[in-house]
């Protein structure tokens, strides 16, 4: 067989296309969601929400971080949007969506923002050690003596929530909120943050029960909510849940894709290794090519002279 | 054998040991004695209160309103489901009124809400003032039980229990329901408190693990412990008045913009005058370390005493004359140990002594408030209220203001709490009691006498100091009437106030005005008008004196009195008088005579409940007689005004139970109206704006 540029191209052509058009199908079949059946979850009422800060207080004390430079009580820091960081699992910030009330002052709207624990994290796929894994009750848990400090977890998740000890150089961590995973595994556990909620601006429990009991709220007092359940679908559903009089767009919340954030990368990355397809032909393209190489080479050395004849 | 002893043997070793432990706690006491001996130990032979034995009922009343505050009742699983329109139709004419209330008073303090988190303490709910103002009780007990059988108001806690409930899922814990009940309603009419602290004080952690001292440490080493964590703290404190014993004077007429009046610089009593010069002493009450003289630092943050407002174990003593400085036998590591939120005691540390002694300057503030004493007072002594629950205070400023002294960190009234329309339900007498308010302040019914336990100061002589020799006689109290250091003073108890127009601005003498040479001058006076809406009538004690003036200048003098070369030292009134005015900063001409003083103090303390508070009568002779209130209220034949007209105090019953109250036994016209600028009785002659319509004396002489 004659082997020249057309003819090898033309081969891998249609390996390449035949492998694309039979990929998705067997990709579907390969990757096996993340998302657990019954975790618990946080519904946060952003009607309700008063700003007091009393969640970042309690998130400190349980978590035994350092004490912050502003009292909790000191509620002018709701002045500059913050985020997460090293020494603050969460945060809540102060939004101005141009509501104004009867005395023409405007309504602020309170979010706390916090790792979301999403059904189908991001962080978890892109973790290479498995120091973070997403736990049957919902947490998306950290191990720090698997982790590595790749942050590549950092750069998956689609809300930017961990974040990275840079000042200490010798055990830095990747931080961001626990879901209390200590306190609710435990039998009647909940989260500190709910539980310290003055006015039980978080809701905690079953995720699917939480999301009854949100769509119950907004059915019973549309003119207060929105009909929608920020986190119900997003990323392929989180833990935490929102609902709100006020559009998301205008209190920080990103629009997000449905589809969770590892399907693409994942489907790509488990389509290539599914029954081996992909070393398997790559190793039948160059066997193939061998085997012609070869053939080749031993009609060459056989027939000599017609070659120079032919010349 | 020989280990045996002789009974008399036995005997005689006892008795020794029991002589020595007598004779060494004698000396101790002696030495304790010493230690606690103020320059005023005249007066400590003064009665004191000593804690009521049964509960009154005030304190019953509160007792219960503890015992219901911790009470965990069945949760309701399930409500009648139906709307506000729904209920109100169903109810009808059976619907809730204020007559149907239980309990005007509760207490907020159900361990469910503690069961996660204990941050906050109790907080106080007046529930028939809420009731009475929203006039509907549904809006708040929004649900009833399913059970038919169940009331149809019930408490908040059976049916918001425990959070996150699955098997009621949605229906929010009693926390929450609490504030959002609170804060969802004074949020939407702006009324009422919503901060944290403007309902229930923050608990203290225990500091026993956090403080880290040495053995014996020195005072100023306690505060630079407690600034280690509260800097931010000590900078507030810096800035305020109980540091600075100056701060703005908004409430002193003409002077309103000033920030640099103060007990600390040109602020003058009839009691010990001033500070300047007087240091040592009159700075023992100072929230400080060491203000001995005019050099001190008031930058020094570790100077600041913590502990004389944070104590909690009642051992904090400050020395007497120690410029603040605590008693050298004070265990401070231990005091440190234990602080937490200021009480009546470290408040009435100073303020119950102001003046040197316990009763001696205030009125109505006193060690009696101390004690559980309903007849003494409604809020402290009845409910067991501390200082801080009404002078709230943020950043270490303490809302108050007083007349005695120019400043002031915010104000605070009845009002805040008790609205302008304070006497709730549905009483006859309430809707009159509540139209005296726009010209009575509460005190004036509601504290019908000052000075209910202690005795207290009303007139200091000092120009007759001096005389050692005088013979001392004892008044009625077994308090000495005279002092060879101090001069006459005249005490009171069981005092009817003074009554005058306030319409909150005081005009206050200050150090180096001209004093009244026409007649007496006064350092403190309420302003005040009849013809001022703004003006009320308050109760006031007056304070008389005689004191110095220079001849030549024309104002008054500073005396140097305490310490070395003190007045009460050398009895030498030239020299006392020259180096009070050379620290005070102003000129002396050598040449001094005696003037006549007096001063306003306010009354907003020792507050009765309406059983004790003046009746109409006491005020109004007219409606003694029993068609008064008839002539309007003709329909009304079941009531017995005679009995309306007549509840309140009974200076009878008061005399019997030992209160100097026999010359107020029969007196009618309690507030002098013609002094006040009424014509006589208002309900007679008319009132300052309107005539009512039991004027019926005026309008017959009109005819």
């Amino acid at each position: 067989m004659k082997i020249n540029r057309r003819f090898f191209l033309g081969i891998g052509g249609t390996m390449v296309g035949g492998a694309l058009i039979v990929r998705p199908k067997k990709a579907r079949a390969v990757r096996k969601p993340k998302a657990p059946s019954d975790p618990y979850g946080c519904l946060m009422d952003l009607t309700v929400c008063v700003g007091c800060r009393k969640c970042e207080q309690a998130c400190n004390r349980v978590h035994g971080l350092p004490a912050p430079q502003v009292s909790f009580d000191d509620l002018r820091v709701l002045e500059h949007k913050r985020r997460p960081n090293v020494t603050a699992y969460t945060v809540v910030n102060r939004h101005y969506t141009g509501k104004l009330d009867e005395r023409n002052l405007l309504i602020p709207t309170f979010v706390k923002v916090q790792c979301m624990h999403c059904q189908d994290p991001a962080c978890v796929s892109a973790c290479i050690v498995g120091a973070l894994t997403k736990k049957d009750n919902g947490a998306v848990h950290y191990d720090d003596s698997k982790c590595m400090g790749c942050r590549y977890c950092m750069v998956a998740c689609p809300f930017q929530i961990p974040a990275y000890d840079y000042h200490d150089p010798l055990t830095p961590q990747v931080r961001k909120s626990t879901f209390c995973y200590d306190r609710i595994i435990k039998v009647g556990g909940k989260p500190a943050c709910a539980v310290i909620c003055p006015v039980e601006a978080i809701l905690f429990g079953k995720r699917s029960q939480i999301i009854k009991v949100a769509r119950r709220r907004i059915k019973n007092d549309p003119g207060r909510y929105l009909d929608r359940i920020y986190g119900e679908y997003e990323v392929g559903g989180t833990s935490w849940l929102y609902i709100s009089g006020d559009p998301f767009e205008k209190l920080g919340f990103l629009d997000l894709p449905s589809r969770p954030i590892p399907h693409l990368a994942e489907t790509i990355q488990q389509g290539l290794f599914s029954y081996l397809w992909a070393p398997l032909s790559l190793f039948a393209i160059l066997g193939g090519c061998m085997w012609t190489f070869n053939r080749k080479q031993i009609k060459g050395n056989s027939e000599p002279e017609r070659m120079e004849d032919n010349s | 054998m020989s280990l045996r002893m002789k009974p008399s043997k036995i005997g005689f070793l006892v008795t020794t040991v029991i002589l020595v432990a007598a004779a060494l706690y004698s000396t101790l006491a002696v030495t304790v004695f010493k230690s606690r001996t103020r320059i005023d130990d005249f007066v400590s032979t003064a009665p004191r209160v000593a804690p009521p034995s049964a509960p009154r009922p005030w304190e019953a009343r509160q007792s219960a309103a503890v015992q219901r505050s911790v009470e965990v009742v069945p949760l309701v699983k399930e409500v009648l489901r139906e709307t506000l329109s729904q209920r109100r139709a169903r109810l009808g004419v059976k619907a809730l009124q204020l007559e149907d209330m239980k309990f005007s008073y509760f207490l907020l303090n159900n361990p469910i809400i503690k069961e996660e988190e204990n941050l906050y303490g109790t907080v106080r709910f007046m529930h028939k003032k809420h009731a009475t103002l929203l006039n509907d009780c549904i809006i708040c007990h929004h649900y009833r039980p399913a059970d038919p059988a169940a009331s149809e108001a019930t408490r908040c806690s059976a049916c918001h229990q425990t959070a996150f409930n699955p098997e009621s899922p949605g229906r929010i814990g009693l926390k929450g329901a609490h504030h959002r009940q609170c804060m969802g309603c004074h949020k939407e009419w702006n009324k009422g408190p919503v901060g944290c602290t403007d309902c229930h004080a923050k608990n203290v952690p225990a500091h026993s693990e956090l403080i880290k001292l040495t053995r014996k440490p020195e005072p100023t080493e306690v505060t630079k412990e407690c600034l280690r964590c509260h800097d931010a703290q000590a900078n507030e404190m810096l800035t305020s008045t109980h540091w600075l014993w100056k701060g703005p004077s908004a409430f002193t007429e003409g002077e309103e913009k000033r920030i640099d009046l103060g007990k600390a610089t040109k602020t003058i009593n009839n009691f010990c005058i001033n500070v300047a010069s007087n240091w040592p002493r009159c700075t023992n009450c100072h929230a400080g370390y060491g203000w001995r003289d005019a050099s001190f630092d008031f930058t020094d943050k570790t100077r600041i005493d913590c502990l004389i407002c944070h104590d909690t174990t009642g051992t904090y003593k400050k020395d007497p004359q120690g410029a603040g400085m605590p008693d050298v036998n004070v265990d401070l590591i231990m005091v440190a140990h234990n602080v937490g939120k200021p009480s009546r005691r470290t408040c009435g540390e100073c303020h119950f002594s102001g003046g040197g002694e316990d009763p001696v300057k205030h009125g109505g503030l006193n060690p009696s408030l101390d004690f559980h004493s309903t007849s003494s007072d409604v809020h402290m002594g009845g409910l067991g209220f501390q200082c801080h629950e009404c002078h709230k205070t943020r950043n270490h400023k303490i809302a108050g203001r007083s007349l005695a002294l120019p400043v002031a960190e915010g104000s605070r009234t009845c009002e805040d709490c008790h609205t302008a329309v304070p006497h709730h339900g549905r009483e006859l007498l309430n809707h009159h009691l509540n139209r005296h308010t726009e010209h009575l302040a509460c005190m004036t019914c509601h504290n019908p006498v000052y000075a209910k336990h202690n005795p207290t100061k009303a007139f200091w002589d000092w120009s007759t100091a001096g005389d050692k020799q005088r013979k001392v006689k004892k008044n009625e109290f077994g308090i000495p009437d005279y002092n060879w250091r101090y001069g006459d003073i005249t005490w009171e108890k069981s005092v009817k106030p003074a009554y005058a127009w306030y319409n909150g601005k005081v005009r206050r003498y200050i150090l180096g005005d001209k004093i009244n040479t026409r007649g007496v001058t006064l350092l403190t006076e309420p302003v005040g008008d009849i013809n001022d809406p703004k003006s009320r009538i308050y109760p006031f004690k007056v304070m008389g004196g005689l004191q110095a003036v220079d001849t030549v200048n024309n104002y008054l003098l500073v005396p140097h009195l305490f310490g070395p070369g003190g007045y009460l030292e050398d009895l030498n009134w030239t020299k006392a008088f020259a180096d009070g005015m050379a620290a005070a900063g102003l000129s002396y001409s050598g040449q001094y005579k005696w003037v006549e003083t007096r001063m306003y103090l306010g009354l907003p303390h020792e507050v009765v409940a309406k059983k004790f508070a003046l009746s109409c009568v006491q005020c109004h002779a007219g409606l003694k007689t029993e068609r008064s209130c008839g002539r309007c209220h003709q329909d009304k034949r079941d009531v017995d005004f005679k009995k309306l007209a007549f509840q309140g105090i009974d200076f009878k019953l008061a005399h019997s139970k030992e209160s100097d109250t026999q010359d107020l036994l029969h007196r009618t016209y309690y507030i002098d109206f013609e002094q006040l600028g009424y014509k006589g009785d208002p309900i007679e002659f008319g009132g300052r704006f309107k005539k009512l319509p039991l004027g019926w004396r005026s309008a017959s002489k009109k005819e």
